[in-house]
């Protein structure tokens, strides 16, 4: 269920957006980061706290070898399909592999596909957007007509046909979901963009003899950081429920490597009732990771821009 | 008005068009021979190089690309979607028989998204900041974050432990046995609905408290009407412009969206039907479903676009 079409409202006036790097006196980044910090923790108590529960589960990514109590391949053929127990907190699969361990490590391959799908497609519609927002004229025309051409998919079905053709593996689900997040990135930069392009600013920097590259790139991009983190940061939950359900279809990241998708499609493949543990821990840890990084991402779009709540 | 229409149909069936071009291709590119599809990878190193000449050209396979997509495309013009590489039926049967579950789930997720979505959004606008508002906004950002087809597993595991309850697994339909086919689209329908419920309440809120801080609300309060008239004749046909525009572009997402919950369900519908010829890499029924979910997308974002025209006079009388 990956729905919103974000497109900044024209009210988002971009003069605002540039206010935060010119309010602060010269202060060593650090300390300038640390004052952000204090500010977002007590503007909005609840992101942050949601803030360090994807902190702790980007964590528990890095760090799931160390973390995770079993080898989550290995099986052991003396408890299989077993309820949880103090040996086994979250139970064992038919093969008598540890569920918790899985869940542990399939925290990596959610988050690498997310974050790794999320920049690359954000990044590509963003620098596509900045292109035809800068440049206009037919080439704007046409790449408006490609972005709604891209929508016309819905986009699990898109992320689906373009992981088969590809072939399954991590990269491949990593450009299929990419590629859904294009058009997003296109919009919303480009709108941006448009209306940058007419401030002041460009037009003296143009004045002085910059060139197109140096505008785009210098003048204007540095600008799109805000909308783009903000884009970026909202699309991860999304990703995240995408990838989960290529595995669960059998298209995304292929078994024995364990993803929560893949886990829930074998837990289904295992007998007409499936176990209940096998079913209720792996989309526990769908549903928390994806509850926050989206809290975390209407505290990243209030702390950048206030004024977005409710268009991104 | 018309002219508006003559646009947007003619940039719909463009996109159509462009539409089957991807699908062919990224279909074509698939890895993997299709004979290894059929007779299994076993079956297949047996087959000799003139056998394998010969069943590739049966299935239209050996013509050069654009002679093949010529002939899909003139194959549906005709109604022929091809056969399955497994079933005797063909496509065209297969999605007449279990078109129509899936799309009895889509209306009935939708409906049930009105009936969920708009009274809580009412409910948080009136009152923006209080209680019932926070629990309101605080479980549609939950249900944005629930994955639906494990929703969907744990409603069948709570009923069968609870209850020992199973859902029909096996085809009726609405007009025979109602009850049969309620039972079986109800489990998809709540899930994928109150998935929808949340964008739904979200968007009606924000809509809602936009809509009556306008002028037009101001005045009939001032004559003295009362808040709920207000509210109920005066805010809320306007605010729900934007939620018909977000209902229909949900319901092209749900069709998709029921793929995994159908799964999830084992609900004999179209999503099931796409689960089925995915895992067996069934070519042509993923060509010609994929197609057909592509192009019900689009003319469902074409309808809302005129539904949305003929509503809102701004863009009727344009």
């Amino acid at each position: 269920m990956t729905v919103t079409s974000p497109h900044l409202g024209t009210g988002a006036e971009p003069q605002a957006r540039a206010v935060p790097v010119a309010l602060p006196p010269p202060t060593s980044s650090w300390s300038r980061a640390g004052r952000a910090l204090r500010t977002f923790v007590r503007r909005s108590p609840m992101s942050a706290f949601w803030a360090l529960v994807a902190l702790a589960v980007i964590l528990m990514a890095i760090a799931a070898p160390a973390i995770a109590p079993y080898d989550p391949l290995k099986s052991n053929f003396r408890v299989m399909t077993k309820p949880p127990s103090i040996e086994h907190s979250f139970g064992t699969d038919q093969i008598g592999r540890d569920t918790l361990s899985r869940v542990v490590w399939g925290s990596r391959a959610s988050l690498m596909v997310a974050f790794g799908a999320v920049l690359l497609g954000t990044t590509l519609g963003g620098l596509w957007g900045l292109a035809s927002g800068f440049f206009g004229g037919r080439f704007d025309i046409a790449s408006q007509r490609a972005i709604e051409f891209m929508q016309s998919f819905p986009d699990l079905v898109l992320a689906m046909a373009i992981a088969m053709a590809l072939g399954a593996g991590t990269g491949t689900v990593i450009v299929a979901i990419a590629i859904t997040r294009i058009p997003f990135g296109g919009r919303v930069i480009r709108a941006v963009v448009l209306s940058l392009k007419e401030m002041p600013f460009v037009e003296a920097a143009r004045g002085l003899g910059a060139s197109n590259t140096r505008l785009m790139f210098r003048h204007i991009l540095p600008q799109c950081v805000a909308p783009f983190l903000i884009l970026a940061t909202t699309h991860l939950g999304v990703s995240i429920i995408i990838e989960a359900s290529l595995g669960f279809l059998g298209v995304g990241i292929p078994p024995p490597t364990p993803t929560w998708g893949n886990m829930l499609a074998d837990a289904l493949n295992s007998g007409l009732v499936p176990p209940w543990w096998l079913v209720l821990f792996p989309g526990l840890a769908i549903t928390i990771t994806v509850l926050a990084f989206n809290l975390l991402g209407d505290g990243v779009r209030d702390l950048l821009d206030p004024r977005l709540r409710g268009a991104v | 008005m018309f002219g508006y229409l003559l646009r947007r149909l003619g940039f719909g069936a463009l996109t159509v068009v462009g539409v089957s071009i991807v699908v062919f291709v990224l279909m074509r590119i698939l890895p993997g021979d299709p004979l290894v599809a059929i007779f299994g990878s076993e079956g297949f190193t047996k087959l000799s190089a003139a056998e394998r000449a010969h069943y590739m050209a049966e299935l239209g396979l050996s013509d050069p690309l654009w002679l093949q997509y010529v002939s899909w495309v003139k194959e549906i013009a005709r109604g022929n979607f091809g056969r399955s590489f497994f079933r005797s039926e063909s496509v065209a049967e297969m999605i007449l028989r279990r078109g129509p579950l899936t799309a009895e789930i889509a209306f009935l997720s939708v409906a049930l998204s009105w009936l969920v979505g708009i009274p809580v959004a009412i409910i948080s606008a009136l009152r923006p900041n209080s209680i019932a508002d926070n629990f309101a906004r605080f479980m549609s950002i939950l249900f944005l974050a629930v994955p639906g087809f494990w929703l969907g597993m744990l409603i069948v595991l709570t009923l069968l432990f609870a209850f020992g309850y199973r859902a029909p697994l096996t085809g009726a339909s609405l007009l025979t046995d109602p009850r049969t086919t309620l039972e079986m689209i109800i489990g998809p329908a709540t899930v994928l609905g109150l998935g929808q419920a949340a964008y739904i309440a979200r968007m009606a809120r924000s809509s809602m408290l936009e809509v009556v801080r306008e002028d037009y609300v101001r005045t009939a309060r001032a004559k003295g009407l009362s808040n709920r008239l207000v509210i109920a004749l005066h805010a809320l046909p306007n605010a729900l412009l934007p939620v018909i525009t977000l209902s229909g572009i949900l319901l092209g997402f749900v069709l998709a969206g029921s793929i995994p919950v159908e799964r999830a369900f084992g609900t004999p519908g179209l999503g099931n039907a796409m689960f089925t010829a995915v895992s067996e890499r069934d070519v042509f029924v993923m060509q010609n479903l994929v197609f057909l979910y592509a192009v019900v997308f689009v003319l469902l974002n074409l309808l809302v676009d005129i539904i949305i025209a003929w509503l809102d006079p701004r863009i009727r009388l344009r």
